[in-house]
C-alpha cells in the first residue's frame, strides 16, 4: 500500500567523497536499517536543491527528501506489500 | 553516408518507478497522466504501462477505469515528473558524450548521428553498447532502453522498435529494404491511425502492398506525405536531426476532474492555463501572434477555434483575453465543459517594444519582477486572485515539463 506523507525524520548517513548514503531511517520511534538506496534524484524548488532518495529496506519502500537549504529530512512517501 | 542512433527507454515512466521501488519490480503497473493527486482518478490516463501491465492488455493512453477494468491487480501510481526530467538528463548527458550530434525526440528517446565518432557499423555497436552499460550504471538495471543503427532516422526508430525491451538492432545499408519490408505499417513514425486507414482504403495493408502502389498515386491522395511515404516504403528518409529546432507553438489543455459548468468557472481555468502558457513562453524568450483555444464538452464534442492578433501576445492575462473572444459567442456551459485548451502559434523570439501606455508599461515590468519571483521560489510562488481554487495538477508526460519552467 502506499502512503503519501511529509513527516519530519532523522536519518543516518554514510558519507563517501561529496555523496551521501542514507544508513537508517528513525521515524515515530522505529528504527529501519536500510538497505538498498535505489535511486537518487535531485529537483528544484525555485532555487533551493532538494535530493529525494528511494530507499527500501526488507519490507518497506521509502521515499526520503533532503532540503539543502535547511538540511531537513522528510519521509515524504512509504509503500508496503 | 551517415549512422544514426535511436534510443528509446523501455515502459519508460513505468521502468523508473520499478527501479526506485523494488516492491514493485516484476508487478502490473501504470503510471497515470497527471502528477500525485489524480493517479486513479477516472479521467487520468495510462502514460505508461510496465512490461507486466502491457501483457495484460493494459495500453499507453487508456483511460485508468478502462485499465482497472482490464487489469484488476494494477496498481496505479501518480507520476513523478521530477524524478523523470532527471534521468531524461543523465540519458541526454551519456548520449552528447558520444555523439556528434543529439536530438532529443521526446522525454524518452534521443536521436544521435554517429557518423564521425563511431566511424562505421561495428564502431557503432561498440558505441551502443557502452551507452546501454553506461546507462545501466547512472539510471539502474530497472530502466532499459532499446536502440536501433542504421544510416537514417525513420530505420533507426524502426529498429529500436523491433526488439523490445533491451534491444539492440543495427541495419546495415544493404538490408535497409528487407529490414523495413518485415515491419508492421503502424511502427512507422509518421504513419498514424488516420493515414494507416486512408492505405488501407487504397490497399496497402504492408510495407509490400505499399511498395506496389505508385508514388504518383500516394501523390495524388496524400499530396506531399504520399512522397514521403513513397520512399518509407522503402526505408528512404532524409529528414536531418532537429537540433535545437525552435518552438512552433506554446500550448496547455486540461481535463478537469469535474465538468465546469459556469462562466466564471470556465474563465478563471482559463486565466490559469493562460498563465502556464505565458510562463512558458516567458521561458522561451518569445511573444506570439495567433492564439488558437478550444472546449471539449462532457459528450466529447468539441468547440474553438483561431485568431491572429496584430499586437504580440506575451502575458497570461492578454492571452486569456484573446483566447475568451474566440469561445465566448459560442460556448455551451450548460453542456458542461469538460477539457479547456489555450495555444499561442506565430511566435517571435523578440521582446516586447515598449507601449505609448503607462498601463501596459506598468504591467510589463510587473511581469519581469513575477517572473524573477518564479525563478527564486517555485512555480507557485505566485498565482492571480481571480484563479484562486484552480489547482493545475502537473503532467506527467510530455518532455517540458512544467517544473523545468521555472528553474
Amino acid at each position: 500500500m502506499h502512503t503519501y506523507m511529509n513527516d519530519p525524520i532523522e536519518v543516518t548517513v554514510d558519507f563517501f567523497g561529496h555523496r551521501i548514503r542514507p544508513r537508517e531511517v528513525r521515524w515515530s520511534n522505529r528504527r529501519y536499517p536500510l538497505q538498498c538506496v535505489n535511486l537518487v534524484h535531485g529537483a528544484l524548488e525555485g532555487a533551493k536543491r532538494i535530493f529525494y532518495f528511494s530507499v527500501s529496506d526488507k519490507t518497506n519502500f521509502m521515499k526520503l527528501r533532503f532540503d539543502t537549504e535547511t538540511l531537513e529530512w522528510r519521509l515524504v512517501e512509504i509503500y508496503t506489500d | 553516408m551517415p549512422i544514426l542512433m535511436h534510443i528509446d527507454f523501455n515502459s519508460y515512466f513505468a521502468s523508473v518507478e520499478q527501479q526506485a521501488n523494488p516492491f514493485l519490480r516484476g508487478k502490473a503497473i501504470a503510471v497515470g497522466g497527471k502528477g500525485k493527486g489524480l493517479g486513479g482518478s477516472t479521467r487520468s490516463v495510462v502514460a505508461t504501462a510496465s512490461r507486466e501491465a502491457k501483457a495484460r492488455g493494459v495500453k499507453t493512453a487508456m483511460s485508468t477505469w478502462e485499465a482497472k477494468k482490464i487489469c484488476p491487480e494494477l496498481i496505479i501510481l501518480p507520476g513523478d515528473p521530477q524524478k523523470y526530467s532527471d534521468i531524461t538528463n543523465r540519458l541526454i548527458t551519456i548520449c552528447t558524450k558520444y555523439a556528434d550530434q543529439l536530438e532529443q525526440f521526446s522525454t524518452d528517446e534521443v536521436f544521435l548521428d554517429v557518423t564521425q565518432s563511431a566511424q562505421d557499423y561495428f564502431g557503432a555497436t561498440l558505441l551502443a553498447q557502452t551507452i546501454r552499460a553506461e546507462l545501466k550504471a547512472a539510471c539502474g538495471s530497472a530502466c532499459t532502453a532499446s536502440i536501433g543503427v542504421a544510416p537514417n532516422k525513420l530505420v533507426a526508430k524502426l529498429a529500436s522498435e523491433s526488439v523490445k525491451p533491451n534491444g539492440l538492432t543495427v541495419v546495415l545499408p544493404e538490408n535497409v529494404a528487407a529490414f523495413v519490408a518485415t515491419r508492421p505499417l503502424k511502427e512507422f513514425c509518421g504513419i498514424g491511425r488516420q493515414t494507416e486507414r486512408a492505405l488501407e482504403t487504397m490497399g496497402a495493408t504492408s510495407v509490400a502492398t505499399l511498395r506496389a502502389i505508385s508514388r504518383e498515386q500516394l501523390v495524388a491522395r496524400f499530396k506531399s506525405h504520399g512522397a514521403w511515404l513513397s520512399n518509407a516504403a522503402h526505408g528512404k528518409d532524409n529528414t536531418p536531426l532537429a537540433v535545437d529546432a525552435p518552438a512552433k507553438s506554446i500550448g496547455h489543455s486540461y481535463t478537469f476532474p469535474a465538468n465546469l459548468l459556469t462562466k466564471h468557472d470556465v474563465w478563471k481555468n482559463l486565466l490559469a492555463l493562460s498563465d502556464r502558457v505565458a510562463s512558458r513562453m516567458q521561458h522561451g524568450y518569445v511573444v506570439g501572434f495567433r492564439v488558437n483555444a478550444f472546449v471539449r464538452y462532457g459528450d466529447f464534442s468539441q468547440m474553438g477555434g483561431d485568431k491572429l492578433f496584430k499586437e504580440p501576445l506575451r502575458d497570461g492575462l492578454g492571452i486569456a483575453k484573446s483566447a475568451w473572444s474566440i469561445l465566448l459567442p459560442n460556448i455551451d456551459y450548460a453542456r458542461g465543459v469538460r477539457l479547456i485548451g489555450v495555444t499561442v502559434s506565430a511566435l517571435q523570439k523578440n521582446s516586447v517594444p515598449p507601449s505609448l501606455f503607462r498601463k501596459t508599461e506598468k504591467m510589463h515590468s510587473v511581469l519581469g519582477a513575477l517572473n524573477t519571483i518564479q525563478k527564486r521560489f517555485g512555480q507557485h510562488a505566485w498565482q492571480r486572485a481571480t484563479t484562486a481554487g484552480t489547482m493545475l495538477l502537473e503532467r506527467t508526460s510530455g518532455w517540458h515539463y512544467d517544473h523545468e519552467l521555472a528553474a
